[in-house]
């Protein structure tokens, strides 16, 4: 335990991320099983309003600051020394420091639920003046705010140590045109943290203020703004849609060239998109406040539309992968697949809205709800889960089942689109986001019944990806050092890798050393 | 390098762009135009620094055709796989921050422990760097 709680090896801080995102991941399951259970029927009074608005926005806030962003970055702490051919990350000692910052940041904001008032409800956005009404709410609130501070500096950090470290600490020959796609989205990540996080730090500290140093940036009666809280909310949370992505593509991509037995397509093209994404997403955020009437829709209209381009760059890019491949479908490709499909689903519906006349009739609904679980849950958590059958054997040294993968992808394929796809009608029905209870009109009561089926299928699935682990690791079987014949460096090393990650390198002259250096 | 280089100039370009065409087309729109007026000025900055710092720079990584033997051997430094101070640090950290809305007392015994531990822990990284010759990773 101490020798845990003291490591400064990126692998050990990478897996240390890993299980404390993935135990985020089921308290937000949990979370949204409740969600589920209350919106089952019709004038529910399973969870209080009070309560229904806690369980959202720690829904929202675990899935979102402690699950799906930060898995990318703890991956990418396992894998980028790996990967690039580095015995560790240029600031051990900083990496530690920022793992810990976000591990304690998820306790506060998760010890608002044990104090009077409970924990923050005023959804993952906070919107000000609401959230700064400090009579009368209890610490949930403060917690929330002293919490995502804590988040937002670990994940600055987190950023500076990975790109030094790429920029840096590559192994020779590993050349940045070489580099791994995976990691050239991590670049990409980290260039989009540094410009993005800075606004989230600062207005989570204007806000504190506000509450409770007698401040009153947004609150109107004093002459404060509201639109503004929006406005610097939103400069970093647009873009924090792009780091909840892009990793995810990179592990997509890795994904998809493997079992596609080919050398990735249009590697240049990738890299560009993964850039133009991130670029982009700077100049979208406030197609968010399209209904404000305060910005410029024609603007954030247009940038919205364009990053469709780049995004669909990267999907021509995997279908050319897979193009005359001899493809096979373990697990990894099984949700890699599945993850092109939800996404497909989710991006199409985020050009809709990208459009100001169709996001009025929809703003705040429940085809909100549809678009953004397409894009994160369809989306980054199928890529996530991809990414731990992919990399489980390299982290543990011990390989999951295929056979359960499949099970597991196949009931969480299937029970995610039975939840999501309904929401989309009742969206279109009128359907209000974040109210605890709604009247039998239009079908809604119907549609959010399926919608709960579809959530105990989903969770089944979470399930049997748990019964696949604890099965794994009590059978442990070792797992050679290669075993999907990966073309990446992190292959030429043991499985799990020696201190300091390799006992020798492989000559690296191309972007798939592994495939060409012989066996 | 160059890449390096080339992807901090790019993106300060391309927020500078951004920048304008925003400013053109909200009308001057102040929070936005600042927004990324500040992005842009700290891109340029990273760029700059970038840009000076490459000058000097060599580095084995960028060489396409380098052979391993050639720098077999080569010191990388001392990368340390143990300390105690970094969950320390975000300890004190968190509780600093805790204080902040509550208790000043909190805020400065957080802010103590944050400082003292980041000494302690330079203090450990210096004391490793001088026994560098000793445990250093080499290639």
């Amino acid at each position: 335990m101490i020798e845990w709680m003291t490591t400064t090896d990126h692998k050990k801080i990478g897996i240390m991320y890993i299980v404390t995102t993935m135990t985020f991941f089921f308290i937000g399951g949990c979370l949204a099983m409740l969600i589920r259970a209350q919106l089952a029927r019709p004038d529910n009074d399973f969870l209080s309003a009070h309560a229904y608005n806690q369980v959202f926005t720690l829904h929202g806030t675990a899935m979102i600051f402690f699950v799906i962003a930060p898995f990318g970055l703890g991956l990418a702490n396992f894998l980028v020394p790996l990967q690039i051919g580095a015995p560790d990350v240029a600031f051990p000692r900083l990496n530690a420091t920022a793992f810990w910052m976000f591990a304690i940041a998820g306790i506060v904001v998760f010890s608002g639920l044990a104090g009077y008032g409970g924990a923050a409800a005023t959804g993952w956005t906070a919107y000000a003046p609401l959230s700064e009404i400090a009579e009368g709410t209890g610490a949930g609130q403060d917690l929330w705010l002293i919490g995502l501070l804590l988040a937002s500096v670990s994940t600055i950090l987190t950023a500076i140590n990975l790109m030094v470290t790429i920029f840096l600490f590559r192994a020779p020959g590993m050349t940045m045109w070489r580099l791994p796609i995976f990691v050239w989205e991590i670049v990409a990540t980290g260039v989009l943290i540094l410009m993005a996080f800075p606004s989230l730090t600062a207005v989570l500290a204007l806000l504190l203020i506000d509450r409770h140093l007698g401040g009153h940036f947004f609150d109107p009666a004093y002459g404060g703004n509201a639109v503004l809280y929006q406005h610097l909310f939103w400069f970093f949370g647009h873009p924090e849609v792009y780091v909840m992505i892009l990793p995810y593509f990179g592990i997509i991509t890795e994904i998809v060239a493997t079992f596609s037995h080919k050398p990735v397509f249009g590697y240049v093209g990738l890299v560009i998109a993964a850039f133009a994404i991130a670029g982009l997403s700077i100049g979208v955020w406030a197609h968010h406040m399209f209904t404000t009437g305060a910005v410029s829709n024609p603007f954030f209209s247009a940038v919205s539309f364009l990053i469709a381009v780049p995004t669909g760059v990267k999907f021509l890019n995997w279908i050319g992968t897979m193009w005359k491949g001899s493809i096979t479908f373990p697990t990894p490709m099984l949700f890699a697949v599945g993850f092109m499909l939800n996404f497909l689903i989710g991006g199409i519906t985020g050009v809709m809205i990208a459009s100001p006349p169709i996001d009025y009739g929809v703003h705040d609904s429940y085809f909100i709800v549809n678009h953004f679980h397409y894009t994160l849950a369809g989306g980054s958590m199928f890529a996530l889960f991809a990414a731990l059958y992919f990399w489980f054997p390299k982290m543990f040294g011990t390989q999951l089942s295929d056979r359960l993968g499949a099970w597991c992808f196949a009931l969480m394929f299937v029970g995610f689109n039975v939840t999501f796809m309904p929401m989309a009608f009742m969206g279109l029905e009128g359907m209000a986001r974040r109210v605890y209870t709604y009247p039998n009109i239009a079908h809604l009561g119907l549609l959010n019944a399926i919608a709960t089926g579809g959530s105990i299928v989903l969770a089944l699935g979470v399930i049997v990806f748990v019964v696949d682990v604890v099965t794994a690791i009590a059978r442990r079987i070792p797992a050679p050092a290669n075993p999907w014949h990966g073309y990446s460096l992190e292959w030429a090393t043991s499985s799990p890798p020696p201190e300091f990650n390799f006992d020798a390198l492989p000559p690296i002259r191309s972007r798939r050393p592994v495939w060409e250096t012989p066996s | 390098m160059k890449s390096f280089v080339g992807i901090f100039v790019c993106s300060a370009l391309f927020g500078l762009a951004i920048a304008v065409a925003y400013a053109w087309v909200a009308h001057g729109e102040i929070v936005g135009t600042i927004l990324l007026g500040v992005m842009t000025a700290a891109l340029a900055f990273a760029a700059s620094y970038a840009l000076i710092a490459e000058r000097a720079a060599s580095l084995d990584g960028d060489d396409p055709n380098i052979s391993n033997d050639r720098v077999a051997g080569e010191d990388l430094g001392v990368f340390t796989t143990k300390s105690r101070w970094p969950i320390l640090v975000a300890a004190g950290a968190a509780l600093g921050l805790c204080g902040l809305p509550w208790s000043p007392f909190m805020t400065a015994c957080g802010l103590i422990i944050v400082v003292l531990c980041l000494w302690r822990m330079g203090a450990e990284s210096a004391r490793m760097n001088a026994s560098t010759t000793s445990t250093g990773t080499d290639r």
